[in-house]
């Protein structure tokens, strides 16, 4: 006698649910199959989102999570910031890089005369926020402009090239005689920041200074929300003079909503499980009919009630492990592509990846087995004497 | 074929049981297996009842060969439920080894069954998945005794002459080897009694009858009580006792002989 064979006794109602899976062979894969789609459902979304999400909360900490923008509120007399505003607020914040801004929307005035929108930001020195890509800044930034990153790509665009800006025409009636020609003397190092505009052009060169927006640059997140705090109890006591902005709120934000989003499509992908423990139902339902008699004889050579449950629940929680098993390798696979596409590396599982996967195969097997009560129950009821008439 | 099938010393439950009651020999005068007492047995179907077994008394020796005959619907299934604890009386009792069997619960009844009771079935009721060898150590599969069972279903299939066939499913079977194995299977826990429903029914009359001899050779060598439902007149003839049912009564035998209830 093997050794497997001793082994395999220590089980017999496993060995006996096993056999009885392999009987029906095209049914059992069936229903197996059935859940291995819900599994490959719930594991695929929840870790693929999962991945989203980190790569998404990744793309804002770059952005700098550690800003807090400050712009005029409702309920501000004027739509803009003056130097008195700025300094209340720089008294606020305290130590930090506090950089105020004005933006606007311009047209670049093309060589055919045609016109563009162009956003357009008027600040004191670009480098308090970004680096330097190409070209150079002078000390005494005077009359000349920097252009993004993006923007410089976008149009091929190189310093040293002159951009004729005017204001945007709808805007100041026909005022085309305000237009004016910049030399460009330095381009932008790429960056995913949130915020930024196409062109900055020196303060000195706005109008006058009233500033848009103010940027309040912290050293960690958490000081970034006590700024924030600080900010709106100075100013927002009773009414919204400024809108504070952290990106630690986005993020807050960010995660709720695709948490949000997450839990709408596993909860999708659970419903299709479901439908799944239907189809195990329906399939031991079909098993346990066909064997009717057979589990008479069983009952009437002495194996009791619980002996016939036991073996029906191993046998659907079999499809069901037999599903999930094969499932979750699917859904690792694709969640090793959503890794690799979100965030660089496709073995770069996050601990909630991980959870759904874990949470796939959980539900995918605990369903079977819930799917198998039914049908076992009825099996074990059935009076031999009914199953072994005829 | 070793005709020591019955020196193994059962260590398990069923032998146990029966060790004991051969050793009291307070009982040896009373020693039934299975005692029936005014058993009536009612089926209720929708607003009718039907009364299949109307107070019949019985009772089933150790070694005991018996043959219940009678019309098609006269009971005799009924009854064989009740000896197999497949099923209690509506009214009377049935006593197994002198315990009310109404007092059992289904665990209880499934437990006696198992160690005291084989069946063997009119349509064999074979698993089509399992080797001869493996519908025989189906019974005790459960009991966790792999090496012993697989012995003891060895031997049991080369009693019945499969010894050849150990590993065939019983679609490679004829009908004559299929009730062998079956009877293999229900001698697998050693039971006091072996109940077989028109175990002849599917089998022409010279396979019937080596089916019927083996019974009467199994009864001495297994020290096991045979009773079997037939149709069939020429099974009675092999039989110690004939119980003969008519219409949900025991009619005296040689009366019925005399009035030619068996035949149909
Ligand atoms: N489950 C049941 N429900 C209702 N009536 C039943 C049931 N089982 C048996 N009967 C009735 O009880 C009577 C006896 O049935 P039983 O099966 O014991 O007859 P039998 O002697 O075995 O007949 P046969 O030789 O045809 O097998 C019959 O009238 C039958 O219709
Ligand atoms: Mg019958």
């Amino acid at each position: 006698m093997s050794w497997l064979y001793r082994i395999v006794g220590l089980f017999p109602r496993l060995v006996i649910a096993r056999r009885n899976i392999s009987r029906a062979k095209a049914r059992s894969i069936l229903a197996a199959a059935s859940i291995l789609i819900g599994v490959v459902a719930i594991g695929a979304i929840g870790a693929g989102g999962a991945a989203f999400k980190q790569s998404q909360l990744q793309n804002i900490q770059d952005q700098g999570a550690t800003n807090v923008f400050v712009s005029p509120g409702l309920d501000m007399e004027q739509s803009h910031f003056d130097r008195e505003d700025l300094k209340a607020i720089d008294e606020t914040v305290g130590p930090a890089g506090v950089v105020a801004t004005k933006s606007k929307d311009m047209e670049i005035v093309k060589q055919n005369d045609s016109r563009e929108r162009v956003s357009v930001t008027y600040l004191d020195d670009p480098r308090a926020m970004y680096e330097i890509g190409r070209g150079e800044l002078p000390d005494n930034w005077r009359r000349s402009i920097v252009v993004s990153h993006d923007y410089a790509i976008d149009r091929g665009i190189a310093p040293g090239d002159r951009i004729t800006l005017a204001p945007e025409q709808d805007a100041e009636s026909e005022a085309a005689a305000a237009e004016r020609t910049y030399r460009v003397v330095a381009v932008l190092q790429e960056t995913q920041s949130f915020g930024s505009s196409s062109i900055y052009l020196p303060i000195e060169e706005a109008e006058n200074r009233h500033y848009s927006q103010v940027r309040i640059m912290t050293r960690s997140t958490d000081r970034a929300e006590a700024v924030a705090d600080a900010l709106r109890d100075r100013f927002n006591d009773r009414k919204d003079k400024v809108l504070v902005f952290e990106l630690t709120s986005l993020v807050r934000l960010l995660k709720q909503v695709v948490n949000g989003i997450n839990t709408f499509l596993v909860g999708l992908g659970s419903i299709s499980l479901l439908v799944a423990g239907v189809s195990i139902t329906n399939t031991m339902l079909m098993a346990v009919i066909k064997r009717r008699e057979e589990i008479g004889v069983l009952r009437a050579v002495g194996y009791g009630k619980g002996d016939i449950v036991r073996i029906l629940l191993i046998e659907s929680a079999l499809l069901g492990i037999l599903g999930s098993a094969v499932g979750v390798v699917i859904a690792a696979v694709v969640a090793a592509v959503a890794n690799s596409v979100f965030l660089g590396n496709p073995f770069a599982f996050t601990p909630s990846a991980f959870m759904y996967l874990v949470g796939a195969v959980a539900f995918g097997v605990f369903t079977s087995l819930l799917a198998g009560v039914y049908p076992a129950w009825r099996a074990a009821n059935e009076r031999p004497i009914e199953a072994l008439r005829g | 074929m070793a005709p020591d099938i019955s020196a193994p010393a059962e260590t398990d439950q069923p032998g146990a049981d029966r060790e004991e009651d051969r050793q009291s020999p307070r009982d040896a005068g009373n020693d039934v297996i299975i005692r029936g007492e005014s058993v009536v047995k009612e089926y209720q179907t929708g607003a009718q009842t039907v009364q299949a077994l109307k107070g019949i008394d019985f009772s089933i020796q150790p070694s005991d060969f018996v043959a219940i005959v009678g019309p098609s619907g006269s009971g005799k299934s009924t009854l064989l439920n009740l000896l197999g604890l497949l099923d209690v009386p509506t009214r009377g009792t049935v006593r197994l080894r002198g315990t009310d069997v109404s007092t059992f619960s289904d665990g209880d009844r499934t437990t006696k069954r198992k160690h005291t009771i084989g069946f063997v079935f009119q349509s064999f009721y074979l698993i089509p998945t399992l080797t001869a060898l493996e519908n025989v150590e189906m019974p005790r599969m459960l009991d966790r005794t792999p090496k012993k069972t697989r012995e003891r279903a060895k031997q049991l299939l080369r009693r019945v002459g499969l010894g050849d066939r150990l590993d065939h499913y019983p679609d490679e079977l004829s009908g004559g080897q299929k009730q062998r194995v079956a009877i293999a299977r229900s001698l697998i826990n050693d039971p006091a009694i072996l109940l077989a429903d028109e175990p002849t029914g599917n089998l022409d009359r010279e396979t019937g009858d080596d089916i019927l001899e083996l019974f009467d050779e199994l009864r001495a060598e297994e020290n096991v009580a045979v009773v079997t439902v037939t149709h069939d007149a020429y099974v009675a003839e092999e039989a110690d006792r004939v119980v003969n049912l008519v219409d949900g009564e025991i009619t005296d035998a040689d009366e019925a002989e005399s009035n030619g209830v068996v035949e149909q």
